[in-house]
């Protein structure tokens, strides 16, 4: 099951990469470096799903105890943490030619910066406390904590004046760009939903095993 | 005609491409550093990861 959901997921990596440079059209204004959008908004959209999971999968270890939420709490942060990375690293990348900047700390990258911040911390939290069982009831909490901040990411562009521009999708309303983009952008984003369920599921089991090791 | 940037297309895309390789990749040899000790356990005598 796992490696299928291995080569499904490579096989809409492929497709994303056939439609991000051969099928979507040269953007008009920014020109192709606009291509970058194919990977940054596929990358936090999967983000924000990965950060969703911790919620439901930390209330759930939280009210039964039981092993396989904190499992795929451990394994969707850890993936989550790796999308919100690339999505930082291509943000700055795609800034730098249109903004003429890197980084600025301006309402939308500042509150993607504490939200990764926030879960690499999980992260290092649960790797610091030996007690297996404290350790991933302290995660659950903070998981539970720091998912708040994912609504707050995607409104930030409504709520405080930012450079990055308003979200192109995930919005009230028909997507405001060509089909031919909408498209590629698309399957962009089942890919990329693709390849964080195929990490999520190997995480998962290479964690289970961990356990049973240590029995 | 605006500038492509090719240079930062190609460094976003690569940057992505070598993250999610090297994860891949370390998911993997735990998976089986953690099959072979499982096997070794089963069997009497566990051998620690290699």
């Amino acid at each position: 099951m796992i490696r299928i959901l291995g080569w499904l997921a490579a096989l809409g990596l492929a497709a994303g990469l056939v439609m991000a440079f051969g099928v979507a059209p040269r953007e008009a204004t920014q020109g192709n470096v606009q291509r970058i959008m194919y990977l940054h908004v596929p990358t936090v959209l999967v983000a924000y799903l990965a950060f969703a999971v911790v919620f439901v999968a930390s209330i759930a270890y939280l009210w039964r105890r039981d092993p396989a939420a904190d499992r795929l709490a451990h394994a969707s942060a850890e993936v989550g943490v790796l999308f919100t990375g690339i999505t930082i690293a291509a943000g700055a990348i795609w800034g730098k030619p249109t903004w003429g900047t890197w980084w600025t700390w301006d309402a939308r990258l500042t509150s993607v910066a504490i939200l990764f911040v926030m879960y690499l911390g999980y992260l290092l939290l649960r790797g610091m406390i030996e007690d297996h069982e404290r350790g991933a009831r302290y995660a659950a909490v903070l998981g539970i904590i720091a998912a708040l901040d994912v609504p707050l990411v995607h409104f930030s562009v409504y709520w405080w004046r930012t450079l990055h521009q308003p979200p192109s999708m995930l919005k009230p309303g028909p997507a405001a760009m060509p089909e031919g983009i909408l498209a590629a952008l698309l399957v962009n984003v089942v890919a990329f939903t693709l390849l964080y369920a195929y990490f999520v599921a190997k995480r998962v089991m290479v964690l289970r095993r961990e356990q049973e090791v240590l029995a | 005609m605006t500038a492509d940037h090719w240079g930062f297309v190609l460094a976003a895309y690569g940057l992505a491409a070598v993250v999610l390789t090297v994860y891949w990749r370390r998911l993997c040899r735990r998976e089986r550093e953690l099959t072979e000790l499982l096997k070794g356990i089963a069997a009497g005598s566990p051998r620690g990861p290699r």
